[in-house]
């Protein structure tokens, strides 16, 4: 073997090594940043680690909301129905039939997946903003269907949700209920990165650019548009799992509008077309409350804690006319700017 | 049966209302191929202000153009502050900026105003009585308005230039500005147009609504209704839509327990969304990919 060769084989495996670690480079950063939030929150006063947990399960509810409409383009304005569907399985099947948390949790997502697969099968036939249409309605129809119900526990909602806990190990309060959700937002955000980075976010890309282009190379595309819906609902569901646990009560409120375009907010002004989008809105979005909350606390009392979604809705709008990709999706872009300026330096430097 | 004819004339009557609504998103979806999130703020808009200006002992007339007027400035103002910046962006991220603009408009109007219901008397006091049926002459006043507002729309689409381009813009926008015609300005104009027609249908509705700035959200929702019933981007149908479920609304509010009432609207909406996308009055389904 020469030299040359062994050179050659020599950066050949310092390349692949450095594009794994530049893959995994991120999800460090997240696992880190996941992990020191109970130091910080617990230490300044502007939070509380109440924050960090809703944190953490509004990022879930919103995650999905990236292969479906960052990937597949379509709106949905029901993720909180979804979300409610998730609370309600698991409140009344925990309080009611006694059921263990976990298979309450996964009828409930398993509900919801069926439900967003019906509404898929019907809806995507046609192209057009449909969803956006009739995820509002459905989010409508099931808060006053919900209001209504015996079962659902009419206007009063269902109380007293068992805390969890997993391997014996009893959450009690917000910090080790946090690092629970902080394990299912990391296990989340693998997994729909990995879809949107494998055929499925390809096809949906190819879907968006070209939709005949893509049909006529064989992309079934109502296909893709109902699996990213899907994606979408199952993950609302077990952010909503997580939450009447967490909150130990669920109403009709659960399902109320307002979330569903708290999460559309979130996932949009985070950057709707990359995983860490909904993580950085979802951070954003509940400092922005915070904050709201601290400069103009009688205000927020007069209309009812509605004052904030202003904010939220300027916010939405100033992203998404000023950085399209969203905050999350601005980085990258600086980050990568940055990178390729310093290889080119490098590279300058070197010769 | 004079209680039926009562259920669907008081139906007919907010039905109208509902037909300027779905008007306004018919025709933006039309022009622009967007859905408008912030039309049923316009309406509410347009009934706030005049509750609000009566109730202050402005002249009902004087109320009346000063809240269309107020709906109109802030329908240009969302196509010239978040539509037309927006270049080159797509419809999903110009429907989420109307979201986001109904979001504002809404928001705003509870820090000035508050949330409570604004009362207002019906302009002209009094009811139609006509076998069996006692009808409050506000509904005239609704039916009457929609119906010279549908009629001064078609005759602007059919009989003036401004309308010719609009149309032509809806057909294929890259050959009407081949032609100068400027897809822009037709935007502009289309929305100043629908917030023209949701203002109205707010001052109208303003005496059976008691409007706070909260009704935006489920009078859009009806005039998204009337709208997908007739097939989205179908004036004629929206027109027909608003009615039909007028109707319906006034049949559920007499014959099932309330609450119920804005569940089968919604119900409709949906139902009408999964088996018949393009519309319950649209015979011939245009394929699309």
């Amino acid at each position: 073997m020469t030299a040359d060769t062994m050179r050659h084989e020599g950066r050949v495996r310092a390349d692949r090594l450095r594009a794994t670690a530049r893959l995994l480079l991120p999800y460090a950063v997240f696992l880190a940043i996941l992990l020191l939030v109970p130091a910080v929150f617990t230490r300044v006063p502007l939070y509380t680690m109440g924050n960090g947990v809703y944190m953490a399960i509004l990022a879930i509810a919103a995650l999905g909301l990236v292969p479906l409409t960052g990937f597949a383009g379509q709106i949905s304005l029901g993720q909180a129905a979804f979300f409610g569907t998730g609370a309600y399985f698991s409140a009344i099947l925990t309080v009611k039939s006694g059921l263990p948390a976990t298979p309450a949790a996964i009828l409930g997502m398993a509900t919801a997946g069926a439900a967003a697969y019906l509404f898929g099968r019907y809806l995507f036939r046609v192209s057009g903003h449909y969803l956006a249409l009739a995820t509002l309605g459905l989010g409508l129809v099931l808060t006053i269907v919900a209001s209504q119900l015996e079962i659902t526990g009419g206007t009063a909602g269902v109380v007293g949700v068992p805390s969890l806990a997993p391997f014996g190990v009893e959450l009690f309060d917000d910090v080790s209920y946090y690092y629970l959700v902080a394990a299912v937002l990391l296990v989340a955000v693998v997994v729909v990165d990995g879809l949107v980075r494998s055929w499925l976010g390809r096809s949906l890309t190819a879907v968006g650019d070209a939709p005949h282009a893509a049909a006529s190379s064989g992309i079934d595309i109502a296909a893709r548009k109902r699996l990213a819906f899907v994606v979408a609902a199952v993950l609302a569901a077990a952010a909503g799992s997580l939450y009447a646990h967490w909150a130990a009560y669920v109403d009709h409120h659960t399902m109320d509008l307002l979330l569903s375009l708290q999460l559309l907010i979130i996932a949009t002004v985070g950057g709707i077309r990359t995983v860490w989008g909904p993580v950085v809105g979802a951070f954003v979005v509940v400092t922005l409350l915070q904050v709201s909350q601290e400069l103009f606390p009688e205000l927020s009392e007069r209309v009812g804690g509605q004052a904030e979604i202003v904010l939220y809705g300027l916010a939405l709008i100033l992203v998404l006319l000023f950085l399209p990709k969203g905050l999350a999706g601005w980085a990258s872009d600086v980050i990568q700017r940055l990178t390729r300026a310093r290889a080119g330096a490098d590279e300058g430097g070197a010769r | 049966m004079a209680e039926l004819l009562q259920h669907v004339l008081t139906g007919l009557g907010t039905g109208a209302s509902y037909a300027l609504v779905g008007l306004g998103i018919a025709l933006i979806v039309q022009v622009t191929g967007v859905i408008n999130f912030a039309q049923g703020d316009f309406v509410m808009l347009g009934a706030l202000s005049f509750a609000l200006l009566a109730g202050a002992g402005v002249h009902p007339v004087l109320a009346a153009a000063i809240s269309v007027a107020g709906a109109m400035a802030v329908g240009a103002l969302v196509n010239l502050a978040v539509i037309a910046p927006a270049r080159g962006a797509d419809h999903t991220r110009l429907i989420i900026l109307t979201i986001g603009a109904s979001i504002v408009i809404q928001g705003t109007a509870l820090v000035a105003v508050g949330t409570k219901a604004r009362f207002t008397p019906d302009f002209t006091p009094g009811e139609l009585r006509l076998a069996g049926v006692n009808l409050p002459l506000q509904y005239l006043w609704i039916g009457g308005a929609a119906a010279v507002m549908v009629t001064g729309v078609w005759l602007l689409l059919t009989r003036t230039l401004l309308g010719r381009a609009m149309r032509a813009v809806a057909m294929d926008p890259a050959a009407s500005r081949l032609v100068g015609i400027s897809p822009r300005r037709m935007s502009f104009a289309v929305f100043t147009l629908a917030a023209l027609l949701g203002g109205i249908g707010g001052v109208m509705l303003a005496p059976i609504q008691a409007p706070d700035p909260q009704i935006g959200l489920a009078l859009g929702l009806k005039g998204f209704t009337a709208a997908v019933v007739g097939g989205l981007d179908n004036p004629a149908g929206a027109v027909a839509g608003g009615l039909l479920i007028g109707v319906l609304e006034g049949l559920a509010a007499g014959y099932l327990p309330s609450g119920y009432k804005d569940a089968i609207v919604y119900g409709l909406l949906i139902a009408v969304l999964l088996t018949r996308p393009t519309g319950l009055l649209r015979t011939i389904a245009v394929a699309r990919v």
